[in-house]
């Protein structure tokens, strides 16, 4: 069975068609006419053809050989002889469809082209979970994951799905028989047609039960919810209604609850409407504070304690003793039903106070009666499942997207417990931690394959479609569930049964109802309810049912004790606390094997391929940890040894980070993972530490921490290496004051000065000095794209999202380490930094040395600016002049066009770049096992997009604009014979952009956004990056306005 | 005798009781006889620096850039720092032949074959870092302007790289023609006066059929004049048009308009280093002590101290520029406060020492005419040219306009034994040169042997006593 | 007359051949040759040999040399394949010409020295291998010869001026043998 892996060549291959068989029999579709040179007994005389002729066609041949000899290798591309109806080869499809792999849920439209699935876009249609983040996009590349596995196992044998369902089939009856337990530990669920189907499988193995774990712990706010409205779930938030945020630690545009509140966050953040002002409370400085307008530092332990004396303030009117958030309670008071508190910890007490506060404000962005069910689980299931399980009450243990031997606290007690098990069944793809412990892997389907449904919030149902054929022997888990229930015929099993050599048959074709009609079924009767039709939902991937929308009511409970436990909760704390946290990159770690999220760069720390412990530069300073850099700049850092209560992590790594609170320190999970695949390993060793093993009591706060300083250092791979703008700020990012840019509306020159240039004729703004004269740059379209640094929140959606689009390769820790990562779109991330010469001098530090260093040093508790940065695609472009062999130049649209075969790789381009965007394949990074993040096997590479060329060994490359996009849309415009609308154009970023930070289109066309943006009368945010360098380039900013009074 | 008559005081250029057929008979001396053991020595292991060099250079080539110790942010280091320091170097010899023999200076008659044949060697070296610098060198070829097999697309004439193509092999070119014009009649001196048939056929060859006749002298002179005349705005051309590729750049730090004359001083300065090194060693292991004299590393140490107060000037200024501009983003410029004090502070401080202190020295005058002690400046002055490129290219790339892209270089193995590899392959030419050529103009030498040669001076001394 | 005889004067002084070449000429003697071991200043004159115009022909070359430069920057920047570079003006050459000095003054000299040493050794007859035609191996050394042609009846006088203009010896050559 191993033989049986089989890449198809069209969809000829899959369904076995005479038609494509014959083809493959034979190697020409049509016969070669040779019969005139040969007459029927293959004899060269008497032929028709003359000798003439033979010399013509022999003539032809030779010169048709020479031709060819003349081209370079020739490539085989294995045309469609029967083209399947539904795709055109070189146009893309789009599906609706929905990614959840039991951490992350989006609505996505997923690329397929000639039927695979190539990327995945936001469902922009849906107006909830439209925009993936970075790991649902990567989740696509797993798809292709040569490693996984391919078939069923058995023991760890591999084995036929008959015999899979005969053994699981056998230990289910005896658990039933023996009164053992039936456990299906999955990850939340949120699929009603799933639920639907339990019921059923409850039916038959009455036994059976359905435990949900959440890896990372919601479970106190779920109770909290519970206790006040009666149902299992998460509040609804709308923050486009909140005129002022105050959050306690809720990393809302990171991981936080059921999260998706960028978009709405990013809408109150435009400074020509009325923009929130925005409170953070935290220790880490996480990716929600760095857009906070005001960011208040605080301890881990103080967070109970701030919602408390705000819920004093707020329901009780007391004075507030804590000076630090008074200014933040004001503002709440203030704003009333405008106001928001939220809060990102998971003590139940804690969360009801935040509860009783926002409905105390009648806050109209708290919206209780919204329901979120995405990750609302408690904890309680499992810690009964390990008990059980250890007693042997549990006879099949049916895990789904779990991996408890990694991200459980008590990982060894599951193990242990795991013993007494007599069948554990994994349905997951990778044999993980834990699913390399399971005696049978009915491996089930990577997103892309299979068919389900969710609903994250209430009233709002998704649909997911497969969109390529199961590339492995696959079976979607509520199909061998079905299986399992006896839905296969019993005939058809038996056959299979005794023939060991039997192949898989999919389910489709041998069972009387298959989980897709089942969710047909669901769907028409309790769904649409007639409301609408199954291939309209199934086409628009979604549907919304506002019907489901009721009012709560809430309990009334009495909060005393809530508010004492909540002050008390850390009466007794260390010197040092512990913040435990998600990265945007990497999550909870599920998919710690993915290169693109390994290589992803934290959007604060920009980090890559690790984990560290985050610590201030004064804490750093008195333990005596150290960062420092190696002669090739790269950043190297102290390790120490981390223990809470009793649990020790060692040698994990310091990097000195700022808006870290004194006081505390941070480490992200998902990390430290030893079996998720060769990509998380680097030479035999998992990258990073396992935090996991310190979520004692699935609690993030930990305040009872040692340090103590490990030998032996470690190296980071930063993609940044210095935070501030060395006193540059003025020409890389401008940025103002809600009051300022308001009150000067009319004359940017206050807040917006535009450079200028000392010419013979005075000083003159940039734009009007000029050598040359401008292009005639009105005949069609001329494409520009606008950044705002108000609505970046540094997510990095679009970093992945060009990533897949471009073909970006992936390197590797050392050579990130090297600074040769590739990403074409980056996004800088500076920390404020007021020092000036005026200011050093004032401190005696303005001499020399000491004056560079204050400049590189961050303030402590620092404003944080993102900044994406990718090609800025000047009309006086640096780079197109120096190229010897011009490689590089202009196009007709204003991009930057990099020409890769003319390339030579002189790498002047790429000096004399002032963005410094342009990267160099230092090395082949396609097809060479030096670097093995799936681009060495074909399996892999089927991710690659055809529309853009795989780079060779030795050219520079550069962000192309999406070139490739924009060609795309303008045929098609010809073809349908209309001009190019504004909604035909975009870039891979702009798509991605949840928070519409990224803007692109033709400026010469009025009725264009980007069209208004870029007239400088009507965005007087409008600026450029680096603009007295004379670049005109066709990217621009708007500057960052921070709703500070001052 | 009145046509060869020049003051008694002026010192005499060739020391020694010697004839024409004395020098004939000295250059002879050296290419007849067998190689000397330190000649075998030196030679082995140069050939086995340039063997490792070419071994790193394959490496490289194979595997691709990524080798070396450049990133993102630094495009450029060694290989450009080197490629600049060659040319460079080169410079000294057309110089000495070509404009010294503009100014009619006869001192340069008995050491301009060698500074040539330095020159040719060091371009030859200078030339190879373009190529392989390249991240696909097997496509080089591509920069010259030859329609190409994707239809008529062609160079880009406004790059500086392309100029560089263009001045690099000219400037080769003319001086290996310059040069070998000028060995011809040597050749023909050799050619005569062998007896091993092998050798005669050889250099009979070389000499292209020599007969020293009348005519062929008068049009010799006016070739060697006009060729003078060319490469001289020819040598000032390359180094100028070498330093636009930092000065047209937008760069900071390399957007500078006193490059260009600048890098010319420089060039200048460091190949009058270099042809004191050589020589230092060349007028021992040959024994020419009486043709290259103090005189000789007297006067071009002059040369030194002028071209190298001129550089002084132009790192003063270019310091205090950066100063004034007041612009944070010259901050860290590679004559800044920001490179004294940052990172490649050693860098930085190595340049200054080697460049403008130590060679200061050169103003004693028994220092000026001490043949080691000339030795010892010139090497470190090579030094600190070396260390000035190398800040130019590396501290400018390294800290540029948006800080969230400053990194550092470091090299690797590789970028150290390509570098070995071409100071292996410089010495294994000029030794065979030395070896087989005339390293001395014997003929131009003889037509001012009866002005300035010792033993003539001290006839006319007789004379006029009597 | 044809002159059936040869001789050489053979000099050991450079000072001494330029006084005997003089003399020569005021006796009406026509020197046929002059071989030496280097250049003799104001020996061409003696000699009454006429300017070479190699300048001249080096002069053209340059000119040819800059021309090619103009034509052919031209036709592949602006004529054959213009872009958009930089946003440099490289649609017109006259605008763009400053980018391309740097290679209009390379192949001037290019042209000029290059073609100049071809031309010095087409006239010269000079090319690798070429057979050496002086008289004797010494004239690349310390000799300097003297070749004249002369009849029978002159051939005392002109010894006898030979020797006295300082010859340290005399050759004379039959053509046959």
């Amino acid at each position: 069975m191993a033989s049986a892996k089989k890449y198809w060549k069209g969809f000829g291959d899959l369904t076995s068609d005479p038609d494509s068989e014959a083809i493959e029999t034979r190697e020409f579709p049509t016969a070669i006419p040779i019969d005139p040179f040969l007459n029927g007994d293959g004899k060269a005389y008497d032929a028709q053809a003359s000798r003439r002729d033979f010399l013509k066609w022999a003539g032809f041949s030779t010169a048709a050989a020479t031709l060819a000899a003349c081209e370079g290798p020739v490539v085989n591309a294995i045309p469609y002889v029967v083209k399947p109806d539904e795709l055109n080869p070189g146009v893309a499809d789009y599906y609706a469809s929905t990614v959840y792999d039991g951490h992350d849920f989006s609505s996505v439209l997923v690329k397929t082209r000639e039927g695979r699935p190539i990327k995945l876009q936001p469902n922009t249609s849906s107006g909830h979970y439209a925009y993936p983040n970075t790991r649902v996009q990567a989740s696509l590349l797993s798809l292709y994951d040569i490693d996984c596995l391919k078939e069923p196992l058995i023991a760890g044998r591999a084995a036929t799905w008959a015999q899979v369902d005969k053994r699981v089939r056998r230990d289910l009856d005896a658990a039933t028989a023996a009164g053992q337990k039936i456990v299906l530990l999955t990850a939340p669920v949120i699929s009603p047609t799933f639920s639907l189907l339990w019921k059923q499988f409850k039916q038959k193995y009455p036994s059976a039960e359905w435990v949900a774990y959440n890896p990372i712990s919601n479970s106190g706010a779920v109770a909290a919810y519970q206790a006040v409205y009666g149902q299992t779930a998460l509040p609804g938030y709308d923050f486009t209604k909140a005129d002022v945020i105050v959050s306690v630690a809720a990393d809302f545009l990171g991981d936080w609850f059921g999260g998706d509140h960028s978009r709405d966050y990013a809408l109150r953040r435009n400074p020509n409407q009325a923009m929130s002002r925005h409170f953070q409370l935290e220790s880490n400085l996480s990716l929600t504070g760095a857009n906070a307008d005001y960011r208040i530092p605080i301890k881990p332990s103080e967070q109970a304690q701030a919602v408390a004396q705000m819920y004093r303030a707020i329901a009780w009117g007391q004075q507030t003793r804590d000076p630090r958030i008074r200014a933040a309670i004001e503002a709440l008071k203030k704003a009333g039903p405008a106001g928001l508190l939220v809060s990102g910890t998971n003590d139940g007490d804690v969360q009801l106070l935040v509860d009783a506060v926002n409905r105390k404000l009648r806050s109209r962005a708290y919206r209780p009666e919204a329901p979120v069910y995405l990750k609302a689980v408690t904890d309680a299931p499992v810690k009964g499942l390990i008990s059980d399980m250890k007693d042997g009450r549990v006879g099949v243990l049916l895990s789904h997207r779990v991996n408890p031997v990694y991200d459980a606290p008590d990982s060894s007690a599951f193990v242990a417990a795991l013993k007494n098990v007599k069948t554990f069944v994994s349905f997951d793809r990778r044999r993980d931690e834990t699913a390399s412990l399971a005696h049978v892997n009915a491996i089930s389907h990577h997103a892309m394959e299979r068919w389900g449904d969710a609903k994250p919030k209430i009233g709002i149902y998704t649909l997911q479609q497969p969109t390529i054929r199961p590339l492995f022997q696959s079976r979607q888990m509520e199909d061998s569930l079905i299986a399992w229930m006896g839905g296969v015929l019993e005939g058809v099993d038996a056959a299979l049964a005794n023939d060991s050599t039997a192949t898989y048959i999919p389910p489709v074709t041998e069972c009387k109802l298959t989980f897709h009609d089942l969710l047909k079924k669901n769907w028409t009767e309790n769904i649409l309810k007639g409301d609408s039709t199954w291939f309209s939902a199934l086409r628009a991937g979604y549907y919304e049912r506002r019907d489901e929308l009721h009012p709560v009511s809430p309990a009334d409970i009495d909060l005393s004790p809530a508010l004492t436990r909540a002050e008390n909760r850390y009466a007794k704390t260390g010197k040092i606390e512990l913040q435990l946290y998600s990265e945007i990159g990497m999550g909870a770690g599920a998919q710690a094997d993915n290169p693109w999220l390994q290589e992803f760069p934290d959007p604060l720390t920009r980090a890559t391929w690790d984990n560290y412990l985050t610590i201030s530069k004064v804490q750093a300073d008195e333990l005596g940890l150290k960062n420092w850099r190696d002669s090739k700049g790269a950043l190297n850092g102290d390790r120490v040894n981390l223990s809470v209560k009793g649990r020790t992590v060692k040698n994990v790594p310091v990097l000195i980070t700022a808006g870290q609170t004194y006081g505390s320190v941070g480490l992200a999970f998902g990390y430290g993972r030893e079996k998720a695949g060769k990509t998380a390993l680097i030479n035999g060793n998992p990258i990073g530490v396992n935090a996991f093993q310190l979520y004692v009591d699935r609690d993030a706060i930990q305040t009872e921490v040692q340090i103590e300083k490990a030998d032996g250092a470690h190296g980071f791979a930063l993609t940044q290496l210095y935070d501030t703008m060395m006193g540059r700020g003025e020409s890389i990012v401008k940025e103002t004051t809600a009051q300022i840019y308001n009150r000067g509306k009319s004359d940017k020159s206050r807040y917006n000065p535009s450079e200028k240039l000392l010419t013979i004729d005075g000083k003159q703004p940039v734009s009007k000095v000029d050598m040359w004269a401008a292009r005639d740059r009105s005949l069609g379209p001329w494409f520009n794209l606008s950044i705002d640094l108000n609505a970046c929140t540094g997510c990095g959606a679009c970093v992945v999202a060009c990533h897949a689009e471009n073909n970006v390769p992936v390197v590797g820790k050392d050579e990130v380490r090297r600074f040769r990562d590739m990403h074409w779109l980056r996004i800088d991330r500076y920390y404020a930094s007021d020092m000036s010469y005026e200011k050093a001098e004032a401190e005696g530090r303005s001499e020399g040395r000491a004056f560079f260093r204050a400049l590189e040093q961050p303030e402590e508790n620092p404003e944080v600016v993102f900044q994406p940065v990718m090609c800025q695609h000047c009309n006086h472009a640096p780079c197109e002049t120096v190229c010897p062999v011009a490689a590089t130049s202009h196009g007709v649209q204003g991009q930057n066009q990099m020409i890769y075969n003319r390339c030579v790789g002189t790498r002047y381009c790429a000096n004399n770049c002032p963005y410094k965007v342009r990267r160099f394949n230092w090395f082949r990074y396609a097809e060479n096992d030096a670097f093995d993040f799936h681009m060495n096997n074909d399996l892999g590479r089927m991710v690659l997009n055809p529309d853009v060329v795989v780079r060779s060994r030795g050219v520079m490359e550069k962000c192309s604009m999406c070139i490739q996009m924009t060609q795309a849309s303008i045929l098609k415009a010809k073809r349908e014979k209309r001009p190019l609308r504004d909604a035909d154009l975009s870039t891979a970023c702009a798509t991605a952009c949840a928070t519409g930070a990224l803007v692109f289109g033709d400026i010469d066309d009025e009725n264009s956004e980007v069209h208004q943006l870029h007239d400088a009368e009507k965005n007087k945010r409008k600026y450029y990056l680096l603009e007295a360098v004379g670049t005109q380039p066709n990217v621009f900013y708007n500057l960052k306005v921070r709703n500070k009074i001052e | 005798m009145s046509s060869h008559y020049e003051s008694p005081y002026r010192e005499p250029l060739v020391l020694g009781d010697k004839t024409y057929r004395q020098i004939s008979a000295d250059i002879v001396k050296s290419v007849a006889g067998p190689a000397a053991r330190s000649w075998w020595i030196a030679f082995g292991i140069s050939l086995a620096l340039s063997l490792w060099g070419l071994g790193c250079i394959l490496y490289t080539i194979g595997t691709g850039i990524g080798v070396w110790g450049l990133n993102k942010t630094i495009g450029w280091a060694w290989d450009i720092t080197n490629f600049v320091w060659w040319v460079g170097i080169g410079h000294a010899g057309t110089l000495i032949s070509a404009v010294l023999l503009l100014f009619r200076q006869k001192w340069r008659m008995s050491i301009n074959r060698s500074a040539e044949a330095m020159t040719i060697f060091a371009v030859m070296q200078a030339a190879l870092f373009p190529i392989i610098h390249m991240g696909r060198p097997w496509l080089a070829y591509w920069v010259f302007p030859i329609p190409n097999n994707f239809g008529s697309l062609w160079v880009n004439f406004n790059s500086p790289l392309l100029w560089d193509v263009f001045a690099i092999s000219t400037y080769f070119s003319v001086s290996l023609v310059f040069w070998y014009m000028g060995l011809i009649p040597d050749f023909a001196m050799i050619r005569d006066k062998v007896t091993r048939p092998a050798l005669r056929k050889i250099y009979a060859v070389l000499s292209f059929g020599w007969t020293g006749r009348a005519k062929h002298w008068q049009r010799f002179e006016e070739l060697s004049l006009v060729l003078a005349g060319l490469a001289t705005p020819l040598v000032f051309s390359v180094h100028t048009i070498v330093s636009f590729d930092f000065s047209t750049s937008v760069v900071k730090g390399w957007h500078s308009t006193i490059f260009p004359p600048y890098f010319v001083a420089g060039a200048i300065f460091s190949g009058f280093a270099m042809v004191q090194t050589l020589l230092s060693v060349v007028r021992k292991v040959l024994r020419l002590e009486d043709y290259i004299t103090r005189l000789h590393i007297d006067y071009m140490n002059r040369v030194i101290l002028l071209t190298g107060g001129i550089v002084a000037v132009a790192y003063i200024t270019e310091f205090f520029i950066a100063w004034y501009s007041g612009s944070p983003f010259e901050d860290y410029t590679y004559l800044s406060w920001g490179a004294a004090t940052g990172p490649y502070w050693w860098a930085f401080w190595s340049l200054i020492s080697c460049n403008i202190l130590i060679p200061q020295l050169l103003w004693i005058r028994s220092i000026r005419r001490n043949f080691v002690w000339t030795f010892v400046i010139s090497i470190v002055i090579n030094i600190g040219m070396w260390f000035e490129r190398f800040t130019i290219i590396v501290v400018d790339l390294s800290k540029g306009y948006l800080p969230a892209s400053w990194s550092m270089f470091s090299p690797t193995f590789v970028d150290i034994g390509v570098f070995l590899g071409t100071i292996g392959f410089f010495f294994v030419l000029f030794l065979l040169y030395s070896k087989n050529f005339p390293v001395i103009a014997q003929a131009e030498l003889k037509t001012i042997l009866k002005s300035s040669g010792e033993n003539y001076k001290k006839r006319r001394d007789t004379d006029a006593q009597r | 007359m044809r002159s059936d005889k040869t001789l050489y004067g053979v000099y050991a002084d450079d000072d001494l051949l330029l006084g005997a070449v003089a003399r020569m000429r005021r006796e009406g003697i026509t020197i046929d040759e002059v071989y030496a071991p280097f250049p003799i200043h104001g020996l061409d004159k003696a000699l009454g040999l006429p300017e070479t115009r190699l300048a001249v022909t080096a002069f053209l070359y340059g000119l040819l040399g800059l021309g090619f430069a103009i034509w052919m920057t031209w036709y592949m920047m602006v004529y054959d394949w213009p872009q958009d570079i930089g946003g440099k003006p490289s649609f017109t050459w006259g605008e763009n010409m400053p980018a391309f000095v740097p290679i209009l003054f390379e192949l001037t000299v290019f042209f000029s020295a290059h073609l100049m040493v071809v031309t010095f050794l087409v006239r010269n007859a000079m090319y690798p291998g070429a057979r050496a035609a002086n008289p004797h191996p010494a004239t690349t050394d310390d000799r300097f010869v003297m070749e004249i042609s002369v009849r029978d009846a002159d051939k005392p006088k002109v010894i006898a001026l030979l020797k006295e203009t300082g010859a340290v010896a005399i050759h004379l050559k039959h053509p046959e043998a």
